[in-house]
């Protein structure tokens, strides 16, 4: 049966369509014109430690509840802001408001300089002395070790190496092991379709634009829908900023060092080395097993660039089989940064894994600090009392 | 809340488009044609390069794959000093 016919309800429809089409009106304006662009990346840091191109930055936040610190390695190839976003929808913001001491690794944009640089580069290089700036900074011994896509692969050849005795905790974010198992563009590498010298510009590396397009090309149609939508959502602020952040991140690639790029696609997707345990660095073999961590595997069941049945083979290689654990993710790839299911599962869980496997520190509340955090949507524990089972951690 | 009949029209056409449109991009064939694109586009920078860089050297200019050659021994430099750097730490 219809409902009855209530005139002020129909009222207040036409009320609320009016109102959306005035603020539909005001935010295309803005939109087109580019201004009100949101601001990425701004939770406050200072630059502890720089070499070449790559700095490592120490975010500011409240009084430190819990340690080792944490210190995330981005990848190669995207912008290190998808991890700070925007303020309230923030990785890093997160971590902070949990009392973690977080440290980012950034690449930087690579120019002709970077070119030789190899994975032993930045592996060897200046992982190592990155995390000795870390224990300067802090006076800590031991970090936990977060990576994110290619960034977790150099994370876990540092944890499996000499120096990885100090890595308590090491934290695979969409980390790819199995290339076999990756998108078209990896198979195009692989079959030679494509080879490495055809993407490489006169700089010596691999353009920006050229990764864009990569990833671009997987589905190059839905920008339409993308941008239907948000001409329906077009009178919502909130959905109109989140919508300009992730497309400005998108768009934001870095261009890729050519020897490591060789590297990658030699050593990782046509031998596809890392599904054996193994990898040849230098004069030496990383085995991945040699990892002493706890390991946290975290994969985005709908991630289109790294699917997850290219991360799982990490939860049979790397360190030991009784110090793996698995987190599966609702979203896809960039769910570690953005979007709804990474504030309501990928921050609260992530948070609640590295809280759980570090060490609680007095609250500094009780010694008369001060707190200058904010504080996240969801506390995870403060006491450090909650252990995981070494077990699946599975989606709610 | 449901999406508004409008927007559910403009998805099923994207997505109409978009299947055929992505199992295209994903053939052997777009892949040799972005290839072939990749080689013919460094091809015709190199070409252009060439004459831009005969032309300023004319002029006793420097050209910018100078630039760029300077940059790279730049680079080498500079990681030469950071390696001496680690050096005289460690030691």
């Amino acid at each position: 049966m219809a409902p009855p016919f209530v005139p002020a309800d129909l009222i207040g429809r036409v009320t609320r369509d009016v109102e959306r089409s005035a603020l539909r009106a005001r935010n295309g304006v803005r939109y087109v014109r580019g201004t009100h662009r949101p601001k990425l990346g701004v939770t406050p840091k200072d630059v502890v430690w720089r070499r070449g191109r790559a700095q490592l930055w120490r975010y500011r936040g409240g009084p430190v509840r819990h340690g080792p610190p944490v210190v995330i390695v981005h990848s190669l190839v995207s912008r290190s802001y998808i991890l700070d976003l925007r303020p309230g929808t923030s990785t890093i913001e997160y971590l902070l408001g949990a009392g973690l001491d977080v440290f980012m690794l950034d690449w930087g944009v690579p120019d002709e300089r970077d070119a030789d640089n190899t994975l032993e580069t930045y592996v060897d290089g200046h992982l190592p002395r990155a995390l000795a700036a870390v224990r300067r900074e802090t006076g800590a011994t031991e970090v936990t070790l977060a990576g994110y896509c290619l960034g977790g692969i150099m994370a876990m050849l540092y944890a499996a190496g000499p120096n990885g005795s100090d890595v308590r905790n090491l934290v695979l974010m969409a980390t790819p092991i199995d290339f076999d198992a990756m998108g078209p563009m990896v198979a195009a590498l692989r079959e030679g379709r494509l080879e490495v010298e055809d993407l490489l510009d006169e700089t010596g590396n691999v353009p920006a634009d050229a990764l864009y397009s990569g990833f671009y090309m997987l589905a190059p149609t839905t920008e339409i829908a993308q941008k239907a939508t948000l001409l329906e959502h077009l009178w919502n602020d909130e959905f109109v900023e989140a919508y300009q952040a992730m497309g400005q991140w998108t768009r934001d690639h870095v261009p890729f060092p050519g020897a490591a790029f060789r590297q990658v696609v030699q050593q990782l997707v046509r031998e596809n080395v890392l599904t054996t345990g193994a990898i040849r660095l230098g004069d030496r073999v990383v085995r991945l097993g040699d990892v002493r961590a706890e390991v946290l595997v975290a994969m985005a069941e709908r991630d289109g660039v790294v699917p997850a049945g290219a991360t799982e083979p990490a939860l049979g290689l790397v360190g030991d089989p009784r110090r793996r654990h698995a987190l599966y993710l609702p979203g896809g790839h960039v769910t570690f940064g953005a979007g709804k299911a990474a504030r309501r599962h990928t921050m609260p869980r992530l948070t609640q894994w590295i809280t759980s496997h570090s060490d609680a520190r007095p609250d500094p509340e009780e010694a008369g600090c001060k707190s200058a955090a904010s504080s996240p949507q969801t506390s995870p524990p403060s006491n450090g009392s909650w252990r995981g089972s070494p077990s699946t951690i599975g989606p709610s | 809340m449901s999406r508004p009949l409008w927007l559910e029209v403009v998805h099923k056409v994207e997505r109409t488009i978009g299947e055929p449109v992505e199992s295209a991009v994903r053939s052997d064939t777009y892949f040799d044609v972005v290839a072939r694109v990749t080689r013919a586009r460094r091809k015709g920078i190199n070409l252009v390069e060439g004459v831009s860089r005969r032309c300023l050297h004319l002029v006793n200019l420097p050209a910018g794959t100078d630039l760029r050659r300077v940059r790279e021994q730049l680079g080498r430099i500079e990681r030469r000093l950071d390696e001496i750097t680690d050096e005289l730490a460690g030691g």
